[in-house]
């Protein structure tokens, strides 16, 4: 069961298509990582879902489960756009009292409380909007996204301002909130974050998304980069050299040592191939590093990610 | 739509600027209901009774509505787009509910003003004009659809004060003008400002205008569907 469905969305602005006929699912339950440079569209398809922005063509579903009326809908969803702004004259506590009100939501006030100490706002219940940080902010931000207890959650940069016990505070509601069963679709330019919490990535370039799948999905597919570090015997120089040749059939960026042997591989059945060369060479392999790809390795190497890296 | 319109209500209430106007509104009142009962007896000759106080009312209505409702509410709706508070309302409710609540919370607010002026000259007049109440309550309505949809239409608050502003002393000068001049222009013009059905001596004739808020009310809703946030 999918929790966000799209079909053929597309954004078109003038003659440029920032949204480029994305047909993306995200499962029942996860936590969804978008990822994508500035400009890639990523915003846009957000604001598309959320009812920000109207479609240029193409169409989604959000919580099939939940029935077609749309305010239904708007009471199960929560969402923290990508740039809060609040009212200057209200508190935090009168925010959320205001929100739930337009949700049709009978909130007790110490409900509100407490979400508001949720997100480390404990000192600032009273206090008006317009004293607030730009941390702040995102923090009465995400309790205004919570304060329906949704089912899905679009998160757009939660923790981009945010002081760092802020940062490890709201990733703990994050993964709280989704041990309960919410959906949480969540945007970051923390591509650590992105790794850390989510269940599923990703990652849109120029209108389109590039890839999509889990970590492992993504190493997977990633695999034509594999760097691999061979520690092994002290070896010739004419070996040296012979062997930097020939391993050049097997990789990239080839860098022979008298101890070390650097070099890329496209999958992991190379490097088995290389450890035969090396017992039909007599060199002895002490240890083989392979370096995994990170998510920042992964998304450089997506699409225009990759020319601008 | 109830919370959106008691929340607008409420900050046009808090307004410095409101209160001012408030108090401009009924300091003429009361001044001009003082001038008419000082002209009593010519005016019950004349067979205008104690609806000069009223009438009195009406004026100020007639003259200066226009301004204080544009001047007060040119910001209605873009306000929250420019400062990106629809973001949150947009995804809690509908686009309807958002604009007809910030049309029902400014028109609360005219009607709270106008009924506190007409209470004010119960005591010089012994009575209270219902009929003038409803008809400078259109009048006012006429400018609350106005502002609802020069504030959709035009994105940039800034740009909204200056034609809300302009338009107000327009819509008055060319809406006086036009009942005096023969000038073809005009008249057509007159037709689209409430000062044309407000120069008839019927007071029914008050009650067709209650068609242009609902316009002005319908084509923002059209705009405001279809506009990106």
């Amino acid at each position: 069961m999918y929790a966000v469905e799209t079909y053929q969305l597309s954004k078109v602005y003038g003659d440029k298509k920032v949204v480029n006929e994305i047909n993306l699912q995200v499962k029942k339950g996860s936590i969804f990582g978008f990822l994508g440079k500035n400009g890639a569209g990523k915003s846009t398809f957000i604001n598309m879902i959320t009812g920000l922005t109207n479609p240029t063509s193409g169409s989604y579903t959000l919580l099939p489960d939940q029935g077609s009326s749309a305010d239904k809908l708007r009471s199960r969803i929560g969402v923290l756009p990508d740039y809060s702004t609040f009212y200057d004259d209200l508190t935090a506590l009168g925010h959320l009292k205001y929100f739930s009100r337009i949700l049709g939501l009978k909130v007790s006030k110490s409900h509100m409380e407490d979400l508001l100490k949720k997100v480390g706002l404990e000192d600032a219940i009273n206090q008006k909007a317009k004293k607030f940080s730009f941390g702040m902010k995102k923090k009465l931000g995400l309790a205004q996204a919570l304060i329906n207890e949704p089912d899905l959650l679009f998160l757009d940069e939660p923790t981009s301002g945010v002081d760092a016990n802020a940062i490890l505070n709201i990733h703990e509601i994050i993964q709280d909130i989704a041990a309960q069963g919410t959906t949480i679709f969540l945007t970051s330019h923390n591509l650590d974050e992105v790794e850390k919490l989510c269940d599923e990535i990703a990652i849109m370039d120029q209108g389109t998304i590039k890839t999509q799948g889990t970590m492992a999905q993504l190493r997977h597919d990633y695999q034509s980069n594999i760097t691999v570090h061979i520690k092994h015997s002290e070896i010739q120089a004419d070996v040296e050299t012979s062997l930097n040749q020939e391993l050049k059939a097997y990789g990239s960026d080839v860098e022979v040592s008298s101890k070390h042997t650097d070099l890329v591989v496209s999958s992991e059945q190379t490097i088995a191939a290389i450890n035969r060369l090396y017992l039909k060479k007599d060199i002895d392999i002490f240890r083989i590093e392979v370096n995994e790809p990170t998510l920042e390795e992964i998304f450089l190497s997506t699409g225009e990610n990759k020319q601008s890296a | 739509m109830l919370t959106i319109s008691l929340k607008e209500f409420k900050n046009l209430f808090q307004s410095i600027r409101s209160i001012i106007i408030i108090c401009i509104l009924f300091g003429v009142t009361l001044g001009a209901a003082k001038i008419v009962s000082n002209f009593q007896g010519q005016l019950d000759q004349l067979g205008l009774g104690n609806n000069a106080y009223a009438t009195g009312a009406m004026i100020i209505v007639l003259l200066a509505g226009p301004l204080f409702v544009l001047s007060l509410s040119h910001n209605v709706i873009n306000q929250e787009l420019s400062s990106r508070t629809i973001r949150f309302i947009a995804t809690k409710t509908t686009r309807f509910n958002f604009v007809t609540g910030k049309m029902l919370g400014v028109t609360l607010f005219w009607i709270t003003c106008l009924l506190i002026a007409f209470l004010l000259i119960i005591p010089f007049s012994k009575a209270f004009f219902f009929l003038e109440f409803a008809q400078t309550f259109i009048f006012i309505l006429y400018f609350v659809g106005l502002s609802i949809l020069l504030s959709t239409l035009i994105p940039k608050p800034s740009l909204t004060m200056f034609i809300g502003v302009s338009s107000a002393v327009a819509f008055t000068v060319l809406g006086f003008w036009s009942m005096a001049t023969d000038n073809i222009f005009l008249k057509i013009f007159s037709f689209i400002t409430p000062y044309f059905y407000y120069s008839h001596a019927e007071a029914y004739m008050a009650f067709p205008v209650l068609l242009f808020p609902i316009i002005f009310l319908a084509i923002s809703l059209f705009v405001f569907k279809r506009r990106d946030l």
